[in-house]
């Protein structure tokens, strides 16, 4: 478990100033929400060695967090479809603020800051229309600011683009409404799309895949310093299909999409949980928790570089070197050469994602 | 002939381990999947000779045909896998729900531009999913709105263009259950099922998933929220069928998870009890279309059929499900 001279540390200090940086808590490298063995739902900053650094108390099972780009502050989701997402002080655990959904929205559970940290942005649902909505909130006080359209359905995953102006969503296209739990209202006309917005909500660019694909779901992201953004996708088709389930794509191009050789691209079911590129940003990986494994490949190329089988695999960053992971069985490993190492195991179940935090402080 | 196949499967392998999951998935096969792909045909056939006979909308012989070929449908649509999902077919067959209103769009833009895809059965499969199946049929016959759209003629032609498709999707689906069936009885090398745990978690999951639609979707639909119930989003309303789908589903999902849990005994009754609790909450109320999800009154009982089947859910989950093999993974459960 984490130091609790640090939590102390973090309590005693926050007293006295207002939220410090991300050095103040230890410099994590990632957040990742965690179930623990008390039965508490955490919130933990993470090295890229594996050591955590911190820990907070969440309300509730989170899904994923925003990392603010300056100070130790997180936003953490509920998991959807949520209607809170709570503001909190990574050094006391505090809960500085708490964003709740409108009437007739809720959270899907991903957000980002704005470079400078001077807005917050969510993806989510206006579920009486049907329609994907991005809001935005002040940073500062956590005040709704106003929302626009995410340019399709379901929006999920959302990262900021390196120019810092441009967001990059994946509206993964599935309809869903809190009334009915997670039924999935329009599987035989769904379309998912990749949308490139401007910070004030005009669409710079939309990307679809081929109507034989248009029931794979484009769930999660992943950006690279020079723009090129890794998509990991959802198959809510036939089972005994198996297509691809990540793909690349650089603003103005054609997508490509990789998939493994068909043996192995058939143990995943369909499913990719999270996708990363690699330290040296050569390579590209998801994480497939259903299959029990993960796959890598060469962004150069597209080749198919290796499967890895390990278990309820599911979190997934760049690393000091080549890649990290986490799963629901508490390991956290690294992949840097031909096989996945565990590097520590905490007694806990880890929620789906790593969250890079990119600290300039 | 089905008790002889129950009895058959489970006197075979006497000397495998209790693991042996071979009888259950005979049975399974047998007497829960295949006849239910054999009536569906018969009752489609039936359906469309009646609209040939008559395409009045209002006529009882072309209704009782539609609700009897609807049943049929419903008390195998859990079956959602394999043979079930090629080609969108269960969709082809329900679309629903349709939360943009896609089906009476579809309709009324085959009626308007008088669309000749009514001419055959390879065209109008073709045209939007949203414009075929049962709940387009329903549009065609209970709904005012087109009782008068278009002319006469073009309104039979499309009636028999509808019928004469689920009949075609009907057919294909008992051909290709017939050909998938071994998959599901001889897991291994050759089957889409590499392990009999694999095929027992398929019909375990279409249980499952069966039980949460019936709750979640055909309940919760038209409950939406205490202040603002929704009765108009309730399945097949307009044929007065919804609580009927409910029981239907009901009796379905009773039937597969007692085949399920035939080798325990404990599990089975409890799960038997739930059931008979569920069926017992659908038929004491008297309220086809679930109108009456805007009553307070009448929304107690609806809410307790919910409970009911959530109730049931929880015993499939927590006590069925590990027996299967089950994988608990934390990530690999959940869905985001």
């Amino acid at each position: 478990m984490t130091s609790r001279r640090h939590f102390l540390a973090g309590l005693a200090a926050a007293a006295i100033s207002p939220v410090r940086g991300w050095a103040s808590v230890g410099a994590p490298d990632f957040l990742a929400a965690g179930l623990f063995p008390d039965g508490s739902f955490r919130l933990a900053g993470l090295s890229t060695s594996g050591k955590l650094v911190f820990s907070v108390p969440l309300p509730g099972r989170g899904h994923a967090a925003a990392a603010h780009p300056h100070k130790a502050l997180a936003v953490a989701f509920a998991r959807r479809p949520g209607t809170f997402a709570i503001v909190v002080d990574c050094a006391t655990g505090a809960q500085i603020a708490q964003l709740k959904a409108p009437e007739s929205r809720h959270f899907y559970g991903h957000g980002t800051f704005s470079a400078d940290g001077a807005y917050f942005l969510a993806t989510e649902n206006d579920y009486e229309a049907g329609t994907g909505i991005i809001s935005v909130w002040d940073a500062e006080s956590f005040a709704r600011l106003g929302e626009f359209s995410s340019g399709g359905i379901g929006p999920h995953d959302m990262r900021l683009m390196p120019d810092e102006e441009t967001l990059v969503i994946a509206n993964g296209g599935i309809e869903t409404h809190p009334e009915t739990g997670r039924t999935k209202l329009n599987l035989p006309t769904m379309a998912p799309n990749l949308s490139y917005l401007t910070l004030s909500g005009s669409i710079q660019e939309q990307v679809s895949l081929p109507h034989e694909l248009h029931k794979n779901s484009i769930r999660h992201l992943a950006v690279r310093r020079d723009g090129l953004v890794g998509f990991a996708m959802q198959w809510q088709g036939s089972k005994s299909e198996h297509p691809p389930l990540l793909g690349l794509h650089r603003h103005g191009e054609a997508p490509r999409l990789l998939a493994a050789p068909d043996h192995e691209q058939s143990m995943l079911q369909g499913y990719a949980g999270s996708i990363a590129f690699s330290a040296d940003a050569e390579k590209i990986a998801i994480t497939c928790p259903r299959g029990n494994a993960l796959h890598q490949f060469d962004t150069t190329s597209g080749t198919f570089t290796g499967a890895f089988t390990v278990e309820d695999v599911c979190g997934l960053g760049a690393g000091a070197a080549g890649l990290v992971f986490t799963t629901g069985t508490g390991a956290f490993g690294t992949l840097t050469g031909a096989r996945p190492v565990v590097r520590t195991r905490e007694e806990c179940q880890w929620d789906n994602h790593l969250i890079p935090i990119y600290a300039s402080a | 002939m089905r008790v002889f196949t129950l009895v058959a499967a489970l006197i075979m392998p006497l000397a495998a381990q209790a693991q042996d999951r071979a009888p259950i998935l005979m049975d399974v096969t047998e007497t829960h999947i295949l006849p239910r792909f054999d009536t569906l045909p018969e009752t489609t056939g039936a359906l469309v000779s009646a609209s040939l006979v008559e395409c009045d909308p209002t006529s009882p012989a072309l209704r009782a045909a539609y609700d009897a070929a609807f049943d049929s449908w419903i008390s195998a649509s859990h079956l959602r896998f394999g043979p079930t999902e090629i080609d969108d077919r269960a969709f082809a067959m329900a679309f629903w729900p349709d939360t943009k209103g896609f089906t009476s769009k579809a309709l009324s833009q085959h009626i308007e531009a008088q669309d000749d895809a009514v001419q055959s059965p390879e065209a109008y499969a073709e045209t939007s999913i949203a414009g075929r199946g049962f709940f387009a049929l329903e549009r065609m016959l209970f709904d005012p709105n087109y009782a008068e759209q278009g002319n006469a003629e073009y309104r039979c032609a499309l009636i028999r263009a509808i019928t004469a498709d689920i009949d075609a999707n009907a057919r294909a689906m008992a051909q290709d259950w017939h050909s998938y069936a071994p998959s599901l009885t001889l897991p291994g090398e050759n089957s889409r099922y590499r392990t009999q745990d694999e095929a027992m978690q398929e019909l375990f999951k279409a249980l499952s998933t069966g039980l949460e639609f019936t709750a979640d979707t055909r309940l919760g639909r038209p409950m939406g929220t205490f202040d603002r119930p929704r009765p108009n989003r309730a399945e097949a309303w307009r044929s007065g069928r919804s609580l009927r789908h409910v029981e239907l589903s009901l009796i379905s999902s009773r039937d597969l998870a007692a085949r399920l849990s035939f080798d325990h005994a404990e599990i089975a009754s409890e799960l038997d009890a739930a059931f008979a609790r569920a069926i017992q909450n659908a038929q004491s109320i008297d309220d086809p279309s679930l109108a009456g999800v805007s009553d307070p009154q009448a929304r107690f009982r609806i809410e307790a059929l919910q409970q009911s089947i959530h109730d049931i859910r929880t015993i499939a989950v927590t006590k069925l499900g590990p027996t299967l093999g089950i994988s608990a993974g934390f990530n690999a459960l959940d869905g985001d």
